[in-house]
C-alpha cells in the first residue's frame, strides 16, 4: 500500500468492529464479474480488495495479501457485499455442530492427496 | 510488520463452494507454523491482528498499566480438498493473553489439534483448559523433537490431565508424510465422535 499506516477505524469510516459476525475467516469471496462501483463510494482498500477477488479467496487470504487485519477487512468486504460488488460464500459447516457428512467428505479429500 | 505479499495470490478452483477450518494450537515455540506449512498447499500466509486487553492479572510479568495493545501473528494455510471443498488450517497462540482472538477463531471450527512438547508439558496447561471449556473437539500432538523423551502414553494422559476421549497423536511436524497421517487420524477422531453424536 502505497500510503503511510493510518488506525484501522479510519480505513472503515469509523464504524464499529463489533458486531458482524457473518463473516468469517473462511468465508470465500469473490468479485462479481463486471461489477462496476461507483469510485466515490468505495475506498482505495476496497478497490484492491475487489481487484484482488477476481477469482475465489478466503477472507483470511486476501486480508494477508493486503497487510490488512482480518477484523478491518470485514468491515471492507461488508460494505462491498452490501453495495452487490462482491460475493460471499458462508463456510461449508452451517450449524453449531459438524454434520458427519462434511466430516467424511474432509475425510475422504485428505486421503486422496497422497 | 509483516509487508504485505507481492505475489499473485494462489486463487482456489472457481468450483469450490465453501471451506472449513481446523485449529493448530499449542504453547510459543512448539512447532505450529512448521505443521501448518508441512500441510499447506500455499506458501503458508500471516495475518496480524490487534488485541486489547483490559484488565487485573493479565500480563502482569511486564510491569505495564493494566491496558495493553498485543498484537497476534496467525499463520495460516490451506488445502484444497475436492472440486468443492476447501479446509484452511489457522496456528493459534495458546496463551492465555490470546483468548480474546479464540471467539472469532473457534467459531465454525472443526476441531483443533493441540501440539504439545513433552520437554515442557506445563506450557500446554491453559491450551488445553481452553479446549475443554470450549468444548471444542480436539487431540493432542506431541511433537517428536530430537531430544523427546518417549513417555507412555498412560503417564503422558496423567500429567496432561486429558479426558479418556481425546487421543495422543504423535508426529514430527517438519515430515510431510507424517503431519499429513496425523492430520488424517485426526479428522477421523473426530468422525468417530460425529457418529457417536448423531
Amino acid at each position: 500500500m502505497s500510503r503511510g499506516p493510518v488506525r484501522p477505524y479510519v480505513i472503515t469510516g469509523g464504524r464499529s468492529l463489533a458486531g458482524r459476525d457473518a463473516l468469517e475467516f473462511e468465508s470465500l469471496l469473490r468479485t462479481v464479474p463486471g461489477v462496476a462501483v461507483d469510485p466515490m463510494v468505495v475506498n482505495r482498500e476496497q478497490l484492491a480488495v475487489l481487484e484482488m477477488c477476481r477469482e475465489l479467496l478466503s477472507v483470511a487470504e486476501v486480508a494477508a495479501h493486503l497487510g490488512l487485519p482480518i477484523s478491518v477487512l470485514k468491515v471492507l468486504v461488508d460494505d462491498l457485499w452490501e453495495l452487490g460488488a462482491i460475493q460471499v460464500l458462508p463456510p461449508a459447516r452451517p450449524a453449531e455442530r459438524a454434520p458427519l457428512a462434511l466430516i467424511e467428505e474432509v475425510l475422504v479429500g485428505l486421503r486422496q492427496l497422497r | 510488520m509483516v509487508s504485505a505479499s507481492s505475489a499473485e495470490p494462489a486463487y482456489l478452483p472457481s468450483s469450490v463452494q465453501g471451506a472449513v477450518k481446523i485449529l493448530v494450537t499449542g504453547p510459543f515455540g512448539v512447532g505450529k507454523t512448521t505443521l501448518v506449512g508441512a500441510l499447506s498447499e500455499i506458501d503458508p500466509l500471516r495475518t496480524e491482528e490487534t488485541m486489547t486487553s483490559v484488565g487485573e492479572g493479565v500480563d502482569d510479568v511486564t510491569g505495564r498499566p493494566h491496558k495493553a495493545t498485543t498484537t497476534v501473528a496467525l499463520d495460516f494455510g490451506r488445502i484444497t480438498l475436492s472440486s468443492r471443498l476447501a479446509l484452511y488450517l489457522f496456528g493459534t497462540p495458546g496463551q492465555q493473553r490470546f483468548w480474546p482472538l479464540w471467539e472469532d477463531l473457534s467459531r465454525g471450527a472443526l476441531g483443533a489439534i493441540a501440539l504439545v512438547d513433552s520437554r515442557r508439558l506445563e506450557e500446554s496447561f491453559d491450551v488445553l483448559g481452553l479446549l475443554e471449556e470450549q468444548r471444542i473437539p480436539f487431540a493432542v500432538a506431541v511433537n517428536v523433537f530430537p531430544d523427546t523423551p518417549a513417555y507412555p502414553e498412560a503417564e503422558l494422559r496423567t500429567a496432561l490431565d486429558l479426558l479418556p476421549g481425546v487421543p495422543i497423536l504423535t508426529c514430527d511436524v517438519r515430515d510431510e508424510d507424517a503431519a499429513h497421517r496425523l492430520l488424517i487420524d485426526f479428522v477421523d477422531h473426530l468422525r468417530v465422535g460425529a457418529l457417536e453424536l448423531s
